[in-house]
């Protein structure tokens, strides 16, 4: 029987395209995989050799086993953000003659097929193969094996548990944000370490082997758990989305705003009520952890500002650029009512502009935690932020008012192309190259901080000329308005 | 006089989909457009929008072009399909969204949504549920409830008896009825049930290739003429 329910899927897969994009998108996606696994194999059979390379005089086994549980941290983020649930391909067997039981396994066994549950076990078994069994002997190794396996496991079923309860819960997605960027704090202030526990788990598991049992057995609970609800919940229209109530939603501090404050409330909804446009927000937040990648000490002591200002405008404006890229695609489906209802394009704008500046604004005051580790961060970002509001957002607009690609806001965010044109690639050009612009002649002639203050100026500048951008944009939306309804209406 | 068209022309690869040489519309008529499908309807109902630029001509609502400025927007109120709806909000909000931009407050929008209580059957209302997630004929009644309520001088519904059940259909065609009597309102309907658009219009434009080759005002006869020219 599962066989059955497992062809079906890989006919529906070949089967269901039918549109050139999507086949396309399939292939390099499959492209992406391929790659991913050689770099893996790669890496996993040069491991000892990299580790000795990149970290020489450390204790290559100490190095891998503080490596393990950072990649499987690492992992449980990217699946939360890119796996699939696999839910909605039992809906057509519901009504049969077929067990419970059986569906759910279904799901969970097609739930396995998945390329994040390949990569773990291509980069970490043949160290441990290789390097493990010689050190600590062979039951040691199938220890690490079963261990590194259940891991895997662990994190794939915990992350479609996660998924599913958190279904269209904003509080649950809120909450495990927050937790991420405390250990992540906690991690750079050295209070607690992934690398040290995960070192002092796997330096066990290799002295006492029998240790690695109890990570299989959570990993087994972790699947009943997950298999356990799914029993319980296997009803087509609690697998689609939360069930709740709906009701209405009121941002009362935007009635102040106006016509603009009802337009962004709107919009504000669209994008906490649909799918990818959700989505794509939400991974606006992960690129956040931006700063902790790119912040380094020596570039903040040396005054090398031109490397932390790409993070900063895109850790400051990422919803601008996330987001924005798509505008107004997102609204394709109502486009007809919005020119046909009594709004004005100038409102239709303003509330562009606010909206924008209000996430920037949020972004910005998130971001200056990352003031703890410099002041001069707090300059760059708040130069970034000016930037973003004057600038950013007029380059934005601008190009919304040549892109009519509709955007279906259902589908996922991940590996989606539609809405991607040429004008969502060209318009990433100016809005990321120009602040450099205005740097690097003015830090060529006087110093780093001219060249921020030159920024942060003209992003003052363009806020406060918004009038003269507003009737420009106006303009440029009136010449294709036609054009821009007409794509919208053709939505594919 | 509230519309006036000259020498509409829209064409598409060749094909010309609406051909208006001059049509004017006075206050207070019920015009029911009727034709099969390609006649060119919805593209005339889109362009008295301005959602299509004409290829030639105009189109003036109380003697402006509606291309040159938003003015008809004031007086205007229309729905013509789905992609009117603003599908994840709940109708509430909808009603809320569209009177707000009328200035209508809060109250105002549930006081005068009361009267379509019946028109609604208990269906629309506080049922928790986004519009997306509602059938296309519940979707029909919120959208053309939503043109109502913004009292109009101007309505333009397409196909407005589509996808609705009987008992609906009779309840909007009252409904209609009623407010032609009741204020200044010209209302625009397209429709494919001959009996409903003879029962509600004062007068019939029947379109065949964007040409408009009848204009007639109702009588008893109209009927029989219109279902004379389907069958033929």
């Amino acid at each position: 029987m599962l066989l059955t329910f497992l062809s079906h899927q890989w006919t529906s897969f070949w089967r269901s395209s039918g549109k050139g994009s999507v086949i396309a998108a399939q292939v390099i996606m499959g492209l992406l995989a391929l790659y991913i696994i050689v770099v893996a194999i790669l890496i996993g059979y040069q491991m000892e050799n990299l580790i000795a390379h990149f970290l020489p005089g450390k204790d290559t086994v100490e190095v891998f086993n503080g490596m393990i549980l950072y990649f499987f941290a690492i992992d449980f983020l990217a699946r939360l953000q890119m796996q699939e649930l696999p839910t909605l391909a039992v809906v057509p067997y519901l009504h049969l003659n077929i067990p419970r039981s059986k569906l759910v396994n279904f799901l969970n066994i097609r739930a396995l097929f998945s390329a994040f549950n390949i990569i773990p076990l291509l980069v970490f078994f043949p160290f441990c193969i290789l390097i493990i069994s010689d050190d600590y002997g062979v039951f040691a190794c199938i220890m690490y094996l079963l261990v590194i396996f259940s891991l895997m496991i662990f994190n794939n079923y915990a992350a479609l548990y996660f998924k599913r309860i958190s279904a269209g819960n904003a509080k649950i997605v809120l909450a495990g944000f927050f937790l991420l960027v405390t250990l992540g704090l906690l991690e750079y202030f050295k209070v607690l370490s992934i690398a040290i526990l995960s070192n002092s788990v796997f330096h066990y598991v290799a002295l006492q082997p029998a240790f690695g049992l109890l990570i299989i057995i959570l990993a087994v609970a972790m699947f009943m758990i997950n298999a356990q609800y799914l029993n319980n919940n296997l009803y087509i229209e609690e697998l689609k989305s939360s069930t709740g109530k709906k009701s209405g939603t009121d941002y009362p501090f935007l009635d102040r705003f106006g016509e603009a404050g009802t337009l962004v409330a709107l919009e504000i909804k669209l994008i906490l009520r649909n799918k990818r446009p959700r989505a794509t927000v939400s991974k606006g937040l992960i690129f956040l952890f931006y700063g902790i990648l790119l912040y380094k000490k020596d570039v903040i002591d040396n005054n090398q500002f031109w490397m932390l200002l790409f993070p900063a405008i895109f850790m400051t404006g990422n919803m601008i650029i996330l987001y924005g890229q798509f505008m107004f695609g997102w609204q394709g489906a109502e486009f007809d009512g919005m020119l046909a209802n009594k709004t004005n394009i100038s409102t239709f704008f303003r509330a562009k502009f606010l909206l924008l500046t209000i996430s920037s604004t949020l972004l910005t005051i998130i971001t200056s935690l990352y003031g703890l580790m410099s002041w001069k961060i707090l300059a760059v970002q708040l130069a970034a932020y000016f930037y973003n509001i004057g600038i950013g957002t007029v380059i934005v607009l601008y190009f919304a008012t040549r892109n009519s690609k509709y955007i279906d806001l259902k589908k996922g965010a991940s590996f989606n192309w539609q809405g991607v044109g040429a004008t969502s690639m060209i318009m990433s050009i100016p809005l990321l190259l120009s602040p450099y612009v205005i740097y690097i002649p003015l830090t060529a002639i006087g110093n780093p901080y001219w060249g921020l203050a030159g920024i942060a100026i003209l992003g003052i500048a363009g806020f406060f000329t918004r009038e003269f951008w507003l009737t420009f944009l106006v303009k440029e939306f009136n010449k294709r308005k036609y054009t821009i309804a007409e794509g919208f209406r053709e939505q594919s | 006089m509230i519309l006036e068209i000259n020498n509409l022309k829209k064409t598409y690869a060749d094909r010309t989909v609406v051909d208006i040489e001059y049509l004017f519309v006075n206050d207070g008529e019920t015009i029911g457009v009727v034709g099969n499908n390609g006649a060119g309807k919805t593209t005339l109902f889109r362009m008295l929008l301005d959602l299509i630029r004409p290829d030639t001509g105009e189109i003036l609502s109380k003697q402006q072009n509606v291309a040159a400025n938003d003015q008809w927007k004031n007086y205007t109120a229309s729905y013509l399909d789905e992609g009117f709806l603003i599908d994840y909000l709940t109708p509430e909000e909808y009603f809320i969204f569209i009177g707000s931009l009328h200035q209508m407050t809060k109250t105002d929008v549930k006081v005068y949504l009361h009267q379509y209580e019946e028109f609604f059957n208990g269906e629309i209302l506080d049922n928790g549920k986004y519009i997306r997630d509602f059938s296309k004929g519940n979707q029909n009644k919120v959208g053309i409830s939503a043109a109502l309520m913004q009292q109009p001088e101007l309505l333009i519904l397409d196909e407005p008896f589509a996808n609705l059940d009987p008992t609906t259909q009779i309840r909007l065609k009252t409904y209609l009825k009623s407010l032609t009597g009741s204020h200044k309102l010209t209302t625009l309907i397209s429709s494919h049930d001959l009996n409903h658009v003879t029962d509600v219009c004062s007068r019939i434009i029947l379109f065949e290739k964007g040409k408009i080759i009848k204009d007639l005002l109702t009588d008893k006869n109209t009927l029989n003429e219109l279902e004379t020219y389907f069958s033929g």
